[in-house]
This record gives structure tokens, C-alpha cells and sequence, in this order.
């Protein structure tokens, strides 16, 4: 069978796992036992901004690299990393946007038991990536793009959470 | 517009931000918005906030 599909099987095989994981663990992080998160009406009106604005930036990312792959620019990793590139840049857009906005957290969300989820998917993105710098395999092919993405993009949420929080402690808990 | 009738409101209370904000089943940032005037909220949430705070409307949100 083609390698090129194997990968992608792989890829959806992941994804679907992911998502079965993420499935639970909303689940266990949410303070009722609740599958959805509840948000108050001014969440909502924020988070409905953050998506436009993530769908926006993702469009001019596209738009991006589908010009990089039309002139055939040679890149050090596969194109499909683009993409998902992409994906993440979009997450961490609409992240940004409801955090500074106070809209990230929901009204049911246990935040020391996303704290732990946290951490715990980026540890399964950073072993794929510690693992194959260990193994000292550079190949394009090889080497894990997507967990290494996944790594930053939880690393840049995860600062810009605990940033927001040193300064919602340095304004004090009620402000004027 | 800060809305300084709902503060002066909650205070006579004795509630913090954050007690309000469970009574009216939002966030405590979204009650502080309401009072710096960041926020407009809706009817529902108007209501909310003058059940829990004993008020009515006009005492806390009908601008003269």
C-alpha cells in the first residue's frame, strides 16, 4: 500500500483517538459532569467575535499557503504541515482573543483539572518530538511537525492563561 | 457609562462581585464589565441582577 496513505490513515486514526480522549475528558474536567461547557451571554457575544476573527486569520493563512504551494517553494517539511499550521494558528487566535477577553473559561469549567489535561497533552505531543530528536532522525518525513505544533500552541495558550491571571491578581479580584 | 447604581446596589448588599455573579448565573467578570459599563447586558440578565440585588429596573439601570 502507498506510504502516503498509510500516513494519512495513521493521521485520521489519531485524530479520532484525540477526540475520543478529549470526549472523556471534558467530561471529568467540568465541575457538573457536564459534556458542554456553559458560557453567560457576554462569553457568547466574546467568543462569537474570537471565531470570526480565527476564521478570518485562517482564510489569509490558507490563502498563504496555497500561494507557497502553487510557486513550489521548497520546504523542510511536508506540505500538509501547512495546513495544520494553520489549524493551529486559527486555535491560537481564538484562544488569545477569549482569554484577554475573560471568555475562555466557562461558567462550569474546573480550571485545576484543565490545568492537568494541560499538561498532560502536552507531554503526549512533546514525546513523539523528544523521542525522534533522541533518535537524531532529521528526515522531513519523519519527523513529528504536528505533535511539535500542537506543543506550541498548548505552550502559548498556557502562558498567555497564566500572564492573564498574574494580572488579574496584580488588579486585584474587583476592580473600580 | 460605569453604572455605579449597581455597585452602590451590591455593596448595600454586602455581596462581592463574584456572589452576584453566582446568583445571577454569569461570571464575575461579567458583572464587573456591567459595572464599568464595558457591557450592556440584556433584559434577562437586567432582571437577574435586580431580583438578586432587590431592586428594580428603573433603580438600577433607567438613565435620567
Amino acid at each position: 500500500m502507498n506510504t502516503s496513505i498509510i500516513r494519512s490513515a495513521g493521521l485520521a486514526a489519531g485524530i479520532l483517538v484525540g477526540l475520543f480522549i478529549a470526549f472523556v475528558i471534558i467530561r471529568f474536567a467540568n465541575s457538573n459532569k457536564k459534556y458542554k461547557t456553559e458560557y453567560d451571554e457576554r462569553q457568547i457575544k466574546v467568543r462569537g467575535d474570537a471565531y470570526r476573527f480565527a476564521f478570518y486569520t485562517m482564510m489569509i493563512c490558507e490563502a498563504i499557503a496555497a500561494l507557497i504551494e502553487m510557486a513550489e517553494i521548497p520546504l523542510p517539511f511536508e506540505n500538509y504541515n501547512l495546513h495544520f499550521g494553520n489549524i493551529f494558528i486559527a486555535c491560537i487566535v481564538l484562544s488569545a482573543i477569549c482569554i484577554w477577553k475573560d471568555a475562555y473559561w466557562g461558567l462550569n469549567n474546573n480550571r485545576r483539572r484543565y490545568g492537568i489535561v494541560f499538561v498532560v497533552c502536552g507531554l503526549l505531543n512533546a514525546i513523539p518530538v523528544v523521542m525522534t530528536l533522541l533518535n537524531r532522525q532529521q528526515e522531513s518525513m519523519s519527523f513529528p511537525y504536528i505533535s511539535l505544533m500542537a506543543c506550541i500552541m498548548l505552550l502559548t495558550v498556557g502562558a498567555e492563561l497564566l500572564i492573564k491571571q498574574l494580572v488579574d491578581k496584580r488588579n486585584g479580584l474587583e476592580e473600580n | 457609562m460605569k453604572n455605579l447604581r449597581l455597585k452602590a446596589a451590591r455593596a448595600g448588599k454586602d455581596y462581592s462581585q463574584q456572589q452576584l455573579a453566582d446568583l445571577c448565573g454569569v461570571s464575575r467578570q461579567t458583572i464587573n464589565a456591567i459595572e464599568k459599563g464595558d457591557y450592556n447586558p440584556t433584559i434577562n440578565l437586567c432582571i437577574a441582577i435586580c431580583k438578586a440585588l432587590d431592586k428594580t429596573l428603573d433603580e438600577l439601570f433607567w438613565e435620567e
